[in-house]
């Protein structure tokens, strides 16, 4: 158990390529934190730091307030689960255990009782003298994490350890993932490009892009509350709905102003448009659940066609095209819209205090 | 199970003959060298020189009492010292230098690879005086050091690039998770990417043998009596002004091929492997 602290921390190849730029963040004592981003966004490269697989070119790493950019990978009291195991096919699950114990010199006896241990814990008891060739995805992978945890690291990390499984499989990792965590209490560091993998299992998650730190908090909040246009549009599947939009000033509130619709905004809304000071114009945004499909509405009001209907299970997701080029998605339970056909012609509204406003040209979130 | 095979099968075996008669006529120009001097190895001296020869005569063990009553077994023994000294000491540093060469990245790495490999297609002519003249300068004339030395030259340079492809074949992650359990550069060599290329290994350690069991014309110059090789004696106990002992010589062939084939027969699942170039479980 311990806390990391990523200060200022920074990654230049020599190529010139920056693939991490000016991290800071602090993972507290017990804590689940995810990367999240696209490939290629530096998080895997923030992982391989911490790890001291790679040496950062700026900035410090601290474990309990200690500098461990220095150090060797081995002496950092850290464990690591690879993307694809990493596993000797020359050697058995105990051999895979035992190597970190061996590696710290621990006795003969201490090293069984604890290859013991871990095996109980993870189910493992009976595989020790597998080879990797005769186990399943699933139990390749509890060897993987066996071996990490086996030696009580200050620091777990895994890197995009569920790629690799069947997609019913992954769901069971990665409930008994969070539960082996939770009941450890070990601070946890783990990569994925998997957002819903991120908001399941994580107290706390870090979104990149292009080696910047996005947005750093709660998965609601990231949901909720996208700091920007990258986010919003990273979360949420489907995506945030986005549309250009101009801010029209109109008595004590305001509007904003797309193409095909008008979007009457809230008082404080419009407070925070004016208190933003750009040039007014914005990207208005709105995630799919937050939209209910009524009747048609008149001139400029949010609607449009059915193009697709998407079913999933209890959900519709329906594909609406707002403005000419412009097509958004609806979420709605099936109950709600029974009578939801293609080619028909919808109403939309936006559930109150949902609609979220970005800045044209940063890309910030105004409100 | 017996009659009743089902219609496809017995046709996926019909096709299956019609792959393997290429096979195993390509199989039989290839062997049948090897059953000549196996056949002359076990007959008579009278009828040795048969025309057309005879394939059914009572063998004999002649020509192998001829080869253990001469010096050839001496030779046999200086050939097998040189040729698993060579074997060691080429692939234990060929080991190190295509490890090294594998990790890591350095200015020309291109160009030192290729010049590696072209000690290699030096015909052995082209260096055999140089050789013969450094080899007196270390005062080495005909000893196991000499031609171990010269025998590794060749092989390192073979050796390395074979065992260069394997430790690339390792994954990166697999070095890394050592690393992180804690082993140290050294560790990790040689309880990780080691114990990984050994199909690489006895591959490398079979062709050194094979080449140096087989070498003529640099044995032939640079020993004299000491150090004789097989394939040298073979030339001067065989071959004589009085004419060429066929019978004597297809046994001593006999005799220098069985160790090659036995080391081969004991290595052969690593073998397997490595012929298919290290594709790993």
């Amino acid at each position: 158990m311990a806390t990391l602290v990523l200060d200022q921390l920074d990654l230049t190849y020599p190529d010139g390529t920056r693939a991490v730029k000016s991290v800071d963040l602090t993972v507290e004592e017990g804590e689940f934190c995810v990367f999240l981003g696209p490939s290629g966004c530096g998080k895997t490269s923030t992982l391989r730091m911490i790890a001291g697989l790679e040496h950062p070119t700026g900035g410090e790493i601290r474990i309990d307030g200690r500098v461990i950019n220095k150090l060797y990978p081995g002496e950092r009291e850290i464990a690591m689960v690879f993307q694809h195991y990493a596993l000797y096919p020359n050697k058995t699950v105990r051999d895979h255990f035992e190597m970190p114990l061996k590696a710290l010199r621990m006795p003969k006896e201490e090293r069984n009782r604890r290859i013991a241990e871990t095996a109980e814990l993870l189910h493992m008891t009976e595989l020790l003298n597998a080879k990797p060739r005769q186990l399943s995805g699933g139990q390749a992978q509890r060897t993987a994490i066996g071996r990490a945890l086996i030696r009580r690291p200050k620091l777990f990390l895994l890197d995009e350890p569920l790629t690799s499984l069947d997609a019913k499989l992954r769901l069971e990792t990665r409930t008994a993932l969070k539960r082996l965590q939770e009941d450890l209490q070990i601070t946890t560091v783990y990569v994925t490009h998997d957002q819903e993998e991120a908001l399941s299992l994580a107290d706390k998650i870090m979104v990149m892009h292009d080696g910047e730190i996005q947005q750093i908090a709660t998965s609601y909040e990231l949901y909720a509350n996208p700091v920007n246009l990258f986010v919003a549009g990273f979360i949420g599947t489907p995506p945030m709905n986005t549309v250009p939009a101009d801010f029209v000033s109109e008595r004590r509130d305001g509007i904003v102003r797309a193409e095909a619709f008008d979007l009457h905004l809230t008082e404080q809304a419009a407070h925070a448009v004016q208190a933003a000071a750009g040039d007014g114009r914005l990207v208005a945004g709105v995630r799919p659940e937050d939209l209910i499909v009524t009747e048609p509405g008149g001139e400029r009001e949010l609607g449009g066609r059915v193009t697709v209907i998407e079913q999933q299970g209890d959900e519709w997701i329906a594909s609406i095209d707002v403005a000419p080029g412009t097509i958004w998605k609806v979420r709605t339970p099936r109950l709600d819209t029974d009578e939801l056909q293609t080619g028909q012609r919808v109403g939309l509204r936006i559930r109150p205090g949902r609609l979220r406003l970005f800045d044209a040209i940063s890309g910030a979130a105004v409100y | 199970m017996s009659a009743a095979i089902p219609a496809n099968q017995v046709k996926h075996r019909g096709r299956r003959f019609v792959w393997y008669l290429p096979a195993i006529l390509i199989t039989a120009v290839f062997a049948f060298p090897l059953y000549w001097i196996g056949s002359m190895a076990f007959k008579p001296a009278r009828i040795v020189q048969n025309y057309p020869p005879s394939f059914r005569f009572s063998p004999t063990l002649d020509n192998f009492r001829q080869v253990f009553d001469s010096t050839y077994p001496d030779a046999m023994r200086n050939s097998l010292i040189i040729a698993v000294g060579t074997a060691v000491f080429s692939v234990f540093c060929a080991t190190l230098t295509a490890y090294g060469l594998s990790r890591h990245n350095f200015r020309r790495k291109d160009n030192l690879l290729f010049w590696i490999l072209s000690l290699r297609m030096l015909p052995a002519v082209a260096v055999i005086v140089p050789y013969s003249r450094m080899v007196r300068w270390f005062d080495l004339q005909d000893t196991y050091a000499a031609m171990i030395l010269v025998y590794s030259i060749f092989n390192i340079s073979f050796s390395v690039w074979l065992l260069k492809g394997f430790f690339d074949e390792i994954p990166k992650e697999m070095e890394e998770a050592a690393r992180i359990d804690g082993y140290g550069p050294w560790k990790v060599f040689t309880d990780v990417a080691v114990p990984l290329v050994i199909p690489g290994i006895a591959t490398a350690l079979v062709f050194s043998i094979i080449f140096s069991i087989n070498e003529f014309l640099l044995a032939f110059v640079l020993t004299q009596r000491e150090a004789v090789t097989a394939p040298v004696a073979l030339t001067n106990v065989f071959i004589t002004t009085f004419g060429v002992n066929w019978g004597g010589l297809s046994a001593a062939a006999m005799v220098l091929v069985a160790p090659v084939i036995v080391f081969a027969v004991l290595v052969r699942n690593h073998l397997l492997r490595g012929m298919s170039f290290g594709q790993l479980d």
